[in-house]
Protein backbone atom coordinates (compact mmCIF):
# COMPACT_ATOMS: atom_id res chain seq x y z
CA UNK A 1 0.00 0.00 0.00
CA UNK A 2 2.74 2.40 0.94
CA UNK A 3 4.71 1.45 -2.36
CA UNK A 4 1.20 2.49 -4.30
CA UNK A 5 0.90 5.42 -2.65
CA UNK A 6 4.85 6.64 -3.26
CA UNK A 7 4.73 5.41 -7.18
CA UNK A 8 1.33 7.53 -7.28
CA UNK A 9 3.06 10.54 -5.20
CA UNK A 10 5.85 10.17 -7.49
CA UNK A 11 3.73 10.16 -10.93
CA UNK A 12 1.78 13.20 -9.90
CA UNK A 13 5.43 14.51 -9.04
CA UNK A 14 6.43 13.99 -12.86
CA UNK A 15 3.60 15.11 -14.40
CA UNK A 16 3.57 18.50 -12.50
CA UNK A 17 7.42 18.85 -13.00
CA UNK A 18 6.91 18.21 -16.89
CA UNK A 19 3.93 20.63 -17.55
CA UNK A 20 4.82 23.86 -18.90
CA UNK A 21 4.30 26.34 -15.87
CA UNK A 22 7.14 24.10 -14.13
CA UNK A 23 9.26 25.32 -16.93
CA UNK A 24 11.94 27.83 -15.73
CA UNK A 25 12.30 30.68 -18.42
CA UNK A 26 14.09 33.06 -19.38
CA UNK A 27 13.86 36.54 -17.01
CA UNK A 28 13.80 38.12 -20.27
CA UNK A 29 10.75 36.09 -21.92
CA UNK A 30 8.61 35.37 -18.40
CA UNK A 31 5.40 37.69 -18.78
CA UNK A 32 5.58 37.89 -22.61
CA UNK A 33 2.22 37.65 -24.77
CA UNK A 34 1.41 37.41 -27.99
CA UNK A 35 -1.28 39.23 -28.49
CA UNK A 36 -2.65 38.54 -32.26
CA UNK A 37 -6.57 37.23 -32.54
CA UNK A 38 -7.10 39.52 -35.24
CA UNK A 39 -4.01 40.42 -36.37
CA UNK A 40 -3.86 38.19 -39.42
CA UNK A 41 -6.97 39.12 -40.80
CA UNK A 42 -6.18 42.75 -40.16
CA UNK A 43 -3.00 41.35 -42.60
CA UNK A 44 -0.56 43.10 -39.46
CA UNK A 45 1.93 41.32 -37.26
CA UNK A 46 0.69 40.22 -33.82
CA UNK A 47 2.03 42.48 -30.86
CA UNK A 48 4.64 41.40 -28.83
CA UNK A 49 3.66 42.49 -24.84
CA UNK A 50 6.08 42.50 -22.50
CA UNK A 51 4.69 42.40 -18.75
CA UNK A 52 7.60 43.45 -17.54
CA UNK A 53 7.79 46.99 -19.20
CA UNK A 54 4.08 47.98 -17.29
CA UNK A 55 4.55 46.46 -14.20
CA UNK A 56 7.05 48.46 -13.43
CA UNK A 57 5.08 51.27 -13.64
CA UNK A 58 1.47 50.32 -13.21
CA UNK A 59 -0.85 47.83 -11.02
CA UNK A 60 -2.23 44.66 -12.40
CA UNK A 61 -5.38 46.14 -11.45
CA UNK A 62 -5.31 49.62 -13.23
CA UNK A 63 -5.27 47.11 -16.37
CA UNK A 64 -6.99 44.34 -15.77
CA UNK A 65 -9.80 45.84 -14.28
CA UNK A 66 -10.15 49.64 -14.54
CA UNK A 67 -8.59 49.14 -18.77
CA UNK A 68 -10.89 46.16 -19.25
CA UNK A 69 -7.96 43.55 -20.50
CA UNK A 70 -8.97 40.40 -19.34
CA UNK A 71 -6.97 37.31 -17.87
CA UNK A 72 -7.96 35.16 -20.34
CA UNK A 73 -6.41 35.10 -23.58
CA UNK A 74 -8.62 36.46 -26.25
CA UNK A 75 -11.47 37.50 -24.51
CA UNK A 76 -10.58 41.49 -24.34
CA UNK A 77 -11.37 41.68 -28.05
CA UNK A 78 -9.26 44.81 -28.43
CA UNK A 79 -8.85 46.04 -32.35
CA UNK A 80 -7.34 49.12 -33.73
CA UNK A 81 -10.56 50.91 -33.37
CA UNK A 82 -10.85 50.40 -29.32
CA UNK A 83 -7.46 51.71 -28.97
CA UNK A 84 -8.15 54.42 -31.87
CA UNK A 85 -11.38 55.71 -29.42
CA UNK A 86 -9.21 55.62 -26.50
CA UNK A 87 -9.69 52.41 -25.10
CA UNK A 88 -8.04 49.22 -24.04
CA UNK A 89 -3.72 50.37 -25.40
CA UNK A 90 -5.24 53.53 -26.26
CA UNK A 91 -6.39 54.05 -22.87
CA UNK A 92 -2.84 55.67 -22.26
CA UNK A 93 -1.29 55.08 -25.80
CA UNK A 94 -2.74 58.11 -27.10
CA UNK A 95 -0.08 60.64 -27.58
CA UNK A 96 -1.60 62.67 -24.81
CA UNK A 97 -0.96 60.82 -21.48
CA UNK A 98 1.92 61.86 -19.46
CA UNK A 99 4.15 59.74 -17.82
CA UNK A 100 7.30 61.09 -16.38
CA UNK A 101 6.33 64.49 -17.97
CA UNK A 102 6.54 62.63 -21.42
CA UNK A 103 3.55 61.82 -23.68
CA UNK A 104 2.96 58.58 -24.17
CA UNK A 105 3.16 57.01 -27.71
CA UNK A 106 -0.15 56.69 -29.70
CA UNK A 107 -1.22 53.31 -30.84
CA UNK A 108 -3.09 52.72 -33.90
CA UNK A 109 -2.75 55.67 -35.73
CA UNK A 110 -5.17 55.67 -39.01
CA UNK A 111 -3.89 55.55 -42.72
CA UNK A 112 -0.53 53.99 -41.33
CA UNK A 113 0.92 51.46 -43.29
CA UNK A 114 2.18 48.85 -40.54
CA UNK A 115 5.08 47.93 -42.29
CA UNK A 116 6.56 51.24 -43.41
CA UNK A 117 5.46 53.16 -40.13
CA UNK A 118 7.81 52.70 -37.42
CA UNK A 119 5.19 53.96 -35.04
CA UNK A 120 3.08 50.94 -35.92
CA UNK A 121 5.95 48.56 -35.76
CA UNK A 122 7.03 49.06 -32.38
CA UNK A 123 4.13 47.37 -30.92
CA UNK A 124 3.67 44.81 -34.20
CA UNK A 125 6.86 43.64 -34.77
CA UNK A 126 8.70 40.27 -34.57
CA UNK A 127 11.07 40.75 -31.96
CA UNK A 128 14.92 40.54 -32.08
CA UNK A 129 15.67 38.37 -29.27
CA UNK A 130 19.01 39.60 -28.74
CA UNK A 131 17.49 43.04 -28.45
CA UNK A 132 14.59 42.07 -26.83
CA UNK A 133 17.08 40.40 -23.73
CA UNK A 134 19.19 43.14 -23.80
CA UNK A 135 16.90 45.91 -23.03
CA UNK A 136 15.56 43.76 -19.98
CA UNK A 137 19.14 43.45 -18.52
CA UNK A 138 19.38 47.09 -18.86
CA UNK A 139 15.63 47.39 -17.60
CA UNK A 140 16.33 45.34 -14.63
CA UNK A 141 19.33 46.46 -13.59
CA UNK A 142 18.31 48.52 -10.71
CA UNK A 143 15.99 46.14 -9.18
CA UNK A 144 16.63 42.68 -6.74
CA UNK A 145 16.16 39.61 -8.42
CA UNK A 146 15.43 35.96 -7.03
CA UNK A 147 14.29 32.69 -8.13
CA UNK A 148 16.00 30.34 -10.46
CA UNK A 149 15.62 32.51 -13.36
CA UNK A 150 16.71 35.66 -11.06
CA UNK A 151 14.10 37.59 -12.54
CA UNK A 152 12.86 40.92 -10.56
CA UNK A 153 11.36 40.44 -6.85
CA UNK A 154 8.97 42.71 -7.87
CA UNK A 155 7.52 42.64 -4.36
CA UNK A 156 10.96 43.18 -2.54
CA UNK A 157 11.21 46.31 -5.18
CA UNK A 158 8.10 47.62 -4.13
CA UNK A 159 8.26 47.32 -0.53
CA UNK A 160 11.91 49.05 -0.67
CA UNK A 161 10.15 52.45 -2.88
CA UNK A 162 11.65 51.20 -6.30
CA UNK A 163 8.75 50.46 -8.23
CA UNK A 164 5.81 52.69 -7.08
CA UNK A 165 3.02 51.48 -9.48
CA UNK A 166 0.28 54.23 -10.09
CA UNK A 167 -3.17 52.83 -10.09
CA UNK A 168 -5.65 55.37 -11.38
CA UNK A 169 -5.75 56.76 -14.50
CA UNK A 170 -7.80 59.94 -15.03
CA UNK A 171 -10.79 59.47 -17.21
CA UNK A 172 -10.25 56.05 -16.83
CA UNK A 173 -9.96 54.68 -13.26
CA UNK A 174 -12.98 55.70 -10.54
CA UNK A 175 -11.69 57.37 -7.51
CA UNK A 176 -11.97 55.12 -4.68
CA UNK A 177 -10.02 53.96 -1.46
CA UNK A 178 -7.12 51.47 -1.38
CA UNK A 179 -8.09 48.03 -0.53
CA UNK A 180 -7.46 47.36 2.86
CA UNK A 181 -7.49 43.54 2.91
CA UNK A 182 -4.63 42.15 5.27
CA UNK A 183 -6.01 38.35 6.27
CA UNK A 184 -3.31 35.76 6.05
CA UNK A 185 -4.51 31.83 4.70
CA UNK A 186 -3.10 29.07 5.84
CA UNK A 187 -3.65 26.94 2.64
CA UNK A 188 -3.35 23.52 3.35
CA UNK A 189 -0.81 21.08 1.72
CA UNK A 190 -1.98 17.51 1.07
CA UNK A 191 1.65 16.35 0.06
CA UNK A 192 5.39 16.44 1.31
CA UNK A 193 5.62 20.08 0.84
CA UNK A 194 4.77 22.06 3.77
CA UNK A 195 1.36 25.00 3.86
CA UNK A 196 1.20 27.65 1.48
CA UNK A 197 0.99 31.11 3.19
CA UNK A 198 -1.49 33.01 1.11
CA UNK A 199 -1.21 37.34 2.34
CA UNK A 200 -4.11 39.30 0.91
CA UNK A 201 -1.65 42.15 1.85
CA UNK A 202 0.78 41.33 -0.60
CA UNK A 203 -1.12 40.32 -2.94
CA UNK A 204 -3.70 43.66 -2.77
CA UNK A 205 -1.02 46.09 -3.47
CA UNK A 206 -1.06 45.05 -7.38
CA UNK A 207 -4.34 43.53 -7.14
CA UNK A 208 -8.16 44.39 -6.72
CA UNK A 209 -10.73 41.79 -4.93
CA UNK A 210 -12.22 42.04 -8.58
CA UNK A 211 -9.03 40.75 -10.10
CA UNK A 212 -9.41 37.29 -8.20
CA UNK A 213 -13.24 36.79 -7.39
CA UNK A 214 -14.45 35.25 -8.34
CA UNK A 215 -13.29 34.29 -12.34
CA UNK A 216 -9.98 33.23 -10.35
CA UNK A 217 -11.29 31.98 -6.83
CA UNK A 218 -14.85 31.37 -6.73
CA UNK A 219 -14.94 30.12 -3.53
CA UNK A 220 -13.72 31.82 -0.17
CA UNK A 221 -15.12 28.95 2.47
CA UNK A 222 -12.12 26.93 2.90
CA UNK A 223 -11.53 23.31 1.93
CA UNK A 224 -14.22 23.87 -0.95
CA UNK A 225 -11.59 23.64 -3.83
CA UNK A 226 -8.92 21.22 -4.01
CA UNK A 227 -6.52 22.64 -6.62
CA UNK A 228 -3.63 20.59 -7.13
CA UNK A 229 0.12 21.39 -8.47
CA UNK A 230 -0.53 19.87 -12.05
CA UNK A 231 -3.91 21.95 -12.21
CA UNK A 232 -1.59 25.13 -11.35
CA UNK A 233 1.17 24.34 -13.14
CA UNK A 234 -1.62 24.33 -15.98
CA UNK A 235 -2.70 28.21 -15.48
CA UNK A 236 -5.76 27.51 -13.13
CA UNK A 237 -5.87 29.31 -9.86
CA UNK A 238 -2.46 30.49 -8.85
CA UNK A 239 -0.99 29.66 -12.01
CA UNK A 240 -3.54 32.32 -14.08
CA UNK A 241 -1.06 34.71 -12.89
CA UNK A 242 2.41 32.50 -11.03
CA UNK A 243 2.71 30.79 -14.72
CA UNK A 244 2.83 33.84 -16.67
CA UNK A 245 3.93 37.16 -14.85
CA UNK A 246 4.17 36.85 -11.09
CA UNK A 247 7.05 34.82 -9.74
CA UNK A 248 7.15 31.33 -11.01
CA UNK A 249 5.47 28.57 -9.53
CA UNK A 250 9.15 26.35 -9.64
CA UNK A 251 10.52 28.33 -6.69
CA UNK A 252 8.75 26.35 -4.61
CA UNK A 253 9.57 28.00 -1.61
CA UNK A 254 7.97 31.20 -1.88
CA UNK A 255 4.44 29.78 -1.39
CA UNK A 256 5.34 26.85 0.74
CA UNK A 257 6.94 29.13 2.98
CA UNK A 258 8.78 26.46 5.90
CA UNK A 259 10.76 24.11 4.69
CA UNK A 260 9.91 20.32 3.44
CA UNK A 261 8.51 17.96 6.05
CA UNK B 1 -33.03 97.29 -26.01
CA UNK B 2 -31.39 97.27 -22.32
CA UNK B 3 -34.50 95.90 -21.55
CA UNK B 4 -34.87 93.20 -24.16
CA UNK B 5 -31.53 92.23 -22.93
CA UNK B 6 -32.33 91.97 -19.13
CA UNK B 7 -35.50 90.18 -20.07
CA UNK B 8 -33.50 87.65 -22.30
CA UNK B 9 -30.72 87.20 -19.56
CA UNK B 10 -33.35 86.57 -17.04
CA UNK B 11 -35.08 83.99 -19.36
CA UNK B 12 -31.94 82.17 -20.19
CA UNK B 13 -30.87 82.05 -16.24
CA UNK B 14 -34.26 80.83 -15.54
CA UNK B 15 -34.45 77.95 -17.96
CA UNK B 16 -30.96 76.98 -16.46
CA UNK B 17 -32.21 76.58 -13.25
CA UNK B 18 -35.28 74.57 -14.20
CA UNK B 19 -32.87 72.41 -16.48
CA UNK B 20 -30.66 71.76 -13.13
CA UNK B 21 -33.79 71.19 -11.35
CA UNK B 22 -34.56 68.05 -13.51
CA UNK B 23 -33.88 64.74 -11.62
CA UNK B 24 -31.38 62.13 -12.38
CA UNK B 25 -34.06 59.31 -14.45
CA UNK B 26 -35.19 62.63 -16.73
CA UNK B 27 -31.89 63.76 -17.76
CA UNK B 28 -32.42 61.47 -20.95
CA UNK B 29 -34.34 64.03 -22.36
CA UNK B 30 -31.58 66.82 -22.41
CA UNK B 31 -29.43 65.10 -25.28
CA UNK B 32 -27.17 63.24 -26.15
CA UNK B 33 -24.44 64.73 -23.84
CA UNK B 34 -26.27 64.50 -20.64
CA UNK B 35 -27.10 61.18 -21.30
CA UNK B 36 -23.71 59.91 -21.52
CA UNK B 37 -22.77 61.11 -18.71
CA UNK B 38 -25.57 59.39 -16.62
CA UNK B 39 -24.98 56.08 -17.99
CA UNK B 40 -21.41 56.85 -16.51
CA UNK B 41 -21.63 58.53 -13.68
CA UNK B 42 -24.26 55.28 -12.76
CA UNK B 43 -21.37 52.95 -13.94
CA UNK B 44 -18.82 55.11 -11.42
CA UNK B 45 -21.46 55.20 -8.83
CA UNK B 46 -21.54 51.30 -8.40
CA UNK B 47 -18.14 50.27 -9.20
CA UNK B 48 -16.25 52.65 -6.84
CA UNK B 49 -17.63 50.55 -4.37
CA UNK B 50 -15.74 47.23 -4.97
CA UNK B 51 -12.80 47.53 -2.89
CA UNK B 52 -15.29 47.89 -0.17
CA UNK B 53 -17.78 45.16 -0.66
CA UNK B 54 -16.58 42.78 2.34
CA UNK B 55 -18.04 45.41 4.46
CA UNK B 56 -21.20 46.09 2.72
CA UNK B 57 -24.25 45.22 4.07
CA UNK B 58 -26.02 42.33 2.02
CA UNK B 59 -28.93 44.41 1.48
CA UNK B 60 -27.06 47.15 -0.10
CA UNK B 61 -25.13 44.52 -1.99
CA UNK B 62 -28.06 42.99 -3.47
CA UNK B 63 -29.41 46.63 -4.85
CA UNK B 64 -25.54 47.24 -6.80
CA UNK B 65 -26.61 43.93 -8.45
CA UNK B 66 -29.66 45.37 -9.25
CA UNK B 67 -28.14 48.54 -10.41
CA UNK B 68 -25.78 46.85 -12.86
CA UNK B 69 -28.30 44.34 -14.36
CA UNK B 70 -30.52 47.72 -14.79
CA UNK B 71 -27.86 49.48 -16.35
CA UNK B 72 -26.65 46.67 -18.44
CA UNK B 73 -29.03 47.27 -21.25
CA UNK B 74 -28.25 50.66 -21.54
CA UNK B 75 -24.11 49.92 -21.99
CA UNK B 76 -25.31 47.24 -24.52
CA UNK B 77 -26.78 50.16 -26.81
CA UNK B 78 -23.21 51.92 -26.94
CA UNK B 79 -20.95 52.04 -29.46
CA UNK B 80 -18.33 48.97 -30.19
CA UNK B 81 -15.40 50.58 -28.72
CA UNK B 82 -17.51 51.55 -24.92
CA UNK B 83 -20.04 48.54 -25.49
CA UNK B 84 -16.62 46.09 -25.47
CA UNK B 85 -14.85 47.95 -22.48
CA UNK B 86 -17.81 48.87 -20.35
CA UNK B 87 -19.35 45.63 -20.81
CA UNK B 88 -16.38 44.04 -19.29
CA UNK B 89 -15.94 46.40 -16.70
CA UNK B 90 -19.99 45.81 -15.53
CA UNK B 91 -19.88 42.66 -15.51
CA UNK B 92 -16.85 42.09 -13.46
CA UNK B 93 -17.72 44.48 -10.95
CA UNK B 94 -21.21 42.68 -10.52
CA UNK B 95 -19.82 39.30 -10.45
CA UNK B 96 -17.82 40.32 -7.33
CA UNK B 97 -20.74 41.88 -5.55
CA UNK B 98 -22.72 38.68 -5.88
CA UNK B 99 -19.69 36.49 -5.24
CA UNK B 100 -19.50 38.40 -2.08
CA UNK B 101 -23.52 37.79 -1.35
CA UNK B 102 -22.81 34.00 -1.81
CA UNK B 103 -20.04 34.12 0.47
CA UNK B 104 -21.83 35.06 3.34
CA UNK B 105 -24.78 33.01 2.23
CA UNK B 106 -22.27 30.01 2.51
CA UNK B 107 -20.69 31.68 6.04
Amino acid sequence: MAALRYLAAMAILGAALASPGMEVVPAHRYGLVQLGNRAAAAKVPPVTFDHWRHRARFTCRLCHVDVGFAMSAGLTAISASTNRSGYHCGACHNGKTLLGGKPVFASCSEGRDVDESPSCRRCHEQRDPDRARKEYEAFAEKYPKKGQARGIDWEDAESKGLVRPIDHVEGVSIRRAPLKMDKEISIESSGWMTNVLFSHRKHSVWNGCEVCHPEIYPSTKSGTKKTSMIQISSGESCGVCHTKVAFPIADCERCHVKPVR
Amino acid sequence: MRRVRGTLLAAALGAGLALAAVPAPLALAQGPAAATQDWKKEFEDICAKTQDAMALPVEELRSLVSRCDELKPRIEKLDESQRKVYSRRLQVCRDLYQFVIESREKG
